[in-house]
């Protein structure tokens, strides 16, 4: 039963990496330059690997604390979610670029050329707003109107590809740099690092911890938990459902504005497409760290980022990806609730 | 006990679950306060679904529910909370990944400037749940959850509290204890309506009994009067232990 589990689980792994070869190539350009830097700056190669990993773990973890929010109180599999991420760091760049920008079917163009300290948290504000509005004019309404998980997964499916299409006819086809300065590397012992990438690290870990204060230490926090557990008895608690999950979609596309700012700060640039291209990585991060449970995301990110980058040292990078969804595989089959999912009692 | 107020009346209710199917067709009742109601009938008779539709989690297609004369007919149950009706679910009746403290946090959280008064007097009548207060609910048996899911339940101090079957699945002596807790929550001043399966125990504890057949109440009189009726012995309670 054993050896029957590990030689599917290899092969899953073998055909997951030779499918995902394709799809992943452009990402792996983008972390090859990172590598070589490291490894041209005569770094450790494990340790600055495995600092990488630690720093999209973290940038993963902003974006998928979010979906798995959504998931925990509405049971929905938001495929949207790549889009907030993308739209986030979009926003910023809109408002913040010295560039003329125009809205689609505009005549006409325009700078709005904010500092960069102004344009990231109105970029932030307005992705939470959308997140407000999604939720008004979309979910809550098929909520309302008893439309069952999988039709809402197929609404978040539309919709993913509405925006993904919308965010490009926005921006164009080509990535574009929230700010054009060069971020200098530092040598920290071996581990090679730019300051912004530092500052990021600092603000995602900020961010996670005031997630985390806010679920465990709060009133509010504490009924979104109720509701993630069991909607109907929160209700008959006295708790308005559909309030807390406004507030659940408005944090998640907040969250995930703030994960793609920094991730286009990180990987210097950003596409029409970025988010979509991490939805499955954070799919993963969720599944692997326990379904719903928004710390399940935070662990399961960081492994997600660290195996990623670390299996470069000795796999080929366009494996990457690959080999994180392997490990997901072999973790669900020991333990399938996940890292931190608990299995409940039953009776 | 006649000469109390009517606080809760239910009057020929039509509600189900799914489009065109009706589960209940007429279902009336008429609660004064104080009162402890004991619902009986046999399986399918929508015992449950009378408690939901009181509760306003199945929608009412037909009739009314009023509660001390204010018309609460498919109010949101968050609203009901708020109007002082507390209700104990059969099954999924904690918040799992919560504390024990958290649960009853949970039940309090509309009037959470009340908490710690609410808390200790929930102390007092269930006070192994402030000794274990920091165990995860998920984490305890049937019993311990249903003490948990009825010290949520009153910690809004509601004065109507809705149980649906509170005994089921439990052990005699745990039963036992449920009822007798009941009893005592009654004494206290709340009016109680109760679902049950065991008829018997259910009659010899609640001022009055409902029989529901087929989703209609067939009748009612007080709990002594049923346990005597020779047609609810045959249909209900059966000759055995008697």
């Amino acid at each position: 039963m054993l050896r029957a589990a590990l030689v599917f689980v290899v092969a899953a792994v073998g055909i997951t990496a030779i499918l995902s070869m394709g799809g992943t190539a452009q990402a792996a350009t983008e972390t090859e330059a990172v590598t070589t830097a490291a490894t041209s700056g005569g770094t450790n190669l494990l340790i600055q690997n495995l600092f990488n990993g630690i720093v999209f773990g973290l940038l993963l973890a902003l974006a998928s604390v979010g979906l798995s929010l959504i998931y925990g109180t509405t049971g929905l599999s938001n495929f949207a979610h790549g889009e907030m991420v993308t739209f986030g760091a979009m926003i910023t760049y809109f408002l913040a670029t010295p560039q003329a920008v125009s809205f689609p079917l505009l005549p006409f163009e325009f700078t709005v050329n904010w500092p960069f300290w102004l344009a990231a948290p109105a970029g932030i504000a307005i992705a939470t707003a959308l997140g407000w509005v999604q939720d008004k004019i979309i979910w809550s309404q098929l909520r309302r109107r008893r439309v069952a998980m999988i039709q809402q997964m197929i609404v978040s499916i539309g919709l993913s590809l509405a925006l993904v299409n919308f965010i490009q006819w926005w921006m164009g086809g080509r990535p574009v740099r929230l700010v054009t300065s060069i971020d200098p590397r530092k040598q920290y012992g071996p581990i090679s690092v730019g300051n912004v990438t530092l500052i990021s690290m600092v603000i995602a870990i900020v961010a996670l911890l005031a997630v985390a204060f806010f679920l465990q230490r709060t009133r509010l926090g504490r009924a979104t938990r109720a509701v993630s557990d069991n909607p109907a008895l929160a209700s008959a608690s006295g708790i308005k459902v559909d309030s807390i999950i406004r507030i659940v979609w408005m944090m998640a596309a907040g969250l995930a504005a703030l994960g793609g700012i920094l991730l286009a700060l990180y990987q210097q640039g950003i596409g029409f497409d970025d988010g979509t291209k991490l939805l499955m990585m954070m799919f993963a991060a969720v599944t692997l760290g326990g379904l719903g449970h928004p710390y399940g995301a935070l662990v399961g990110s960081l492994i997600i980022g660290v195996v990623a980058e670390v299996s470069t040292v000795w796999l080929p990078p366009d494996l990457k990806f690959a080999t994180a969804l392997g490990i997901l595989i072999i973790v669900l089959l020991v333990r399938p609730q996940g890292i931190l999912g608990k299995a409940e009692r039953v009776g | 006990m006649n000469d109390k107020p009517v606080i809760l009346d239910a009057d020929n209710l039509i509600a189900g679950y799914l489009p065109g199917i009706n589960i209940l067709n007429g279902c009336s009742m008429e609660v004064k306060e104080g009162e402890l109601i004991g619902i009986i009938g046999p399986n399918g008779a929508g015992k449950s679904t009378f408690l939901k539709a009181l509760f306003g989690l199945v929608p009412v297609r037909d009739g009314a529910v009023t509660l001390g004369g204010e018309d609460i007919t498919n109010l949101r149950a968050d609203e009901l909370v708020k109007r002082g009706v507390g209700f104990v679910p059969q099954t999924n009746n904690v918040f799992p990944s919560l504390t024990i403290e958290e649960n009853l946090e949970m039940g309090a959280y509309q009037a959470h400037k009340n908490y710690k008064k609410q808390l200790a007097r929930i102390g007092d009548l269930f006070p192994v749940l402030i000794q274990r207060k920091n165990q995860r609910a998920g984490s305890l048996s049937g019993g311990e959850r249903q003490m948990v899911a009825m010290a949520r339940a009153l910690m809004m101090d509601p004065h109507v509290l809705l149980l649906d079957e509170p005994s089921a699945g439990l052990s005699p002596a745990r039963q036992d204890e449920t009822f007798v807790r009941t009893r005592e929550i009654n004494k206290t001043g709340v009016t109680v309506i109760m679902v049950e399966q065991n008829a018997r125990r259910c009659l010899q504890i609640c001022d009055r009994g409902y029989v529901l057949d087929q989703g209609t109440s067939a009748y009612t009189a007080s709990g002594q009067d049923l346990l005597k009726d020779p047609k609810v012995i045959e249909l209900y309670l059966g000759t055995l232990g008697a």
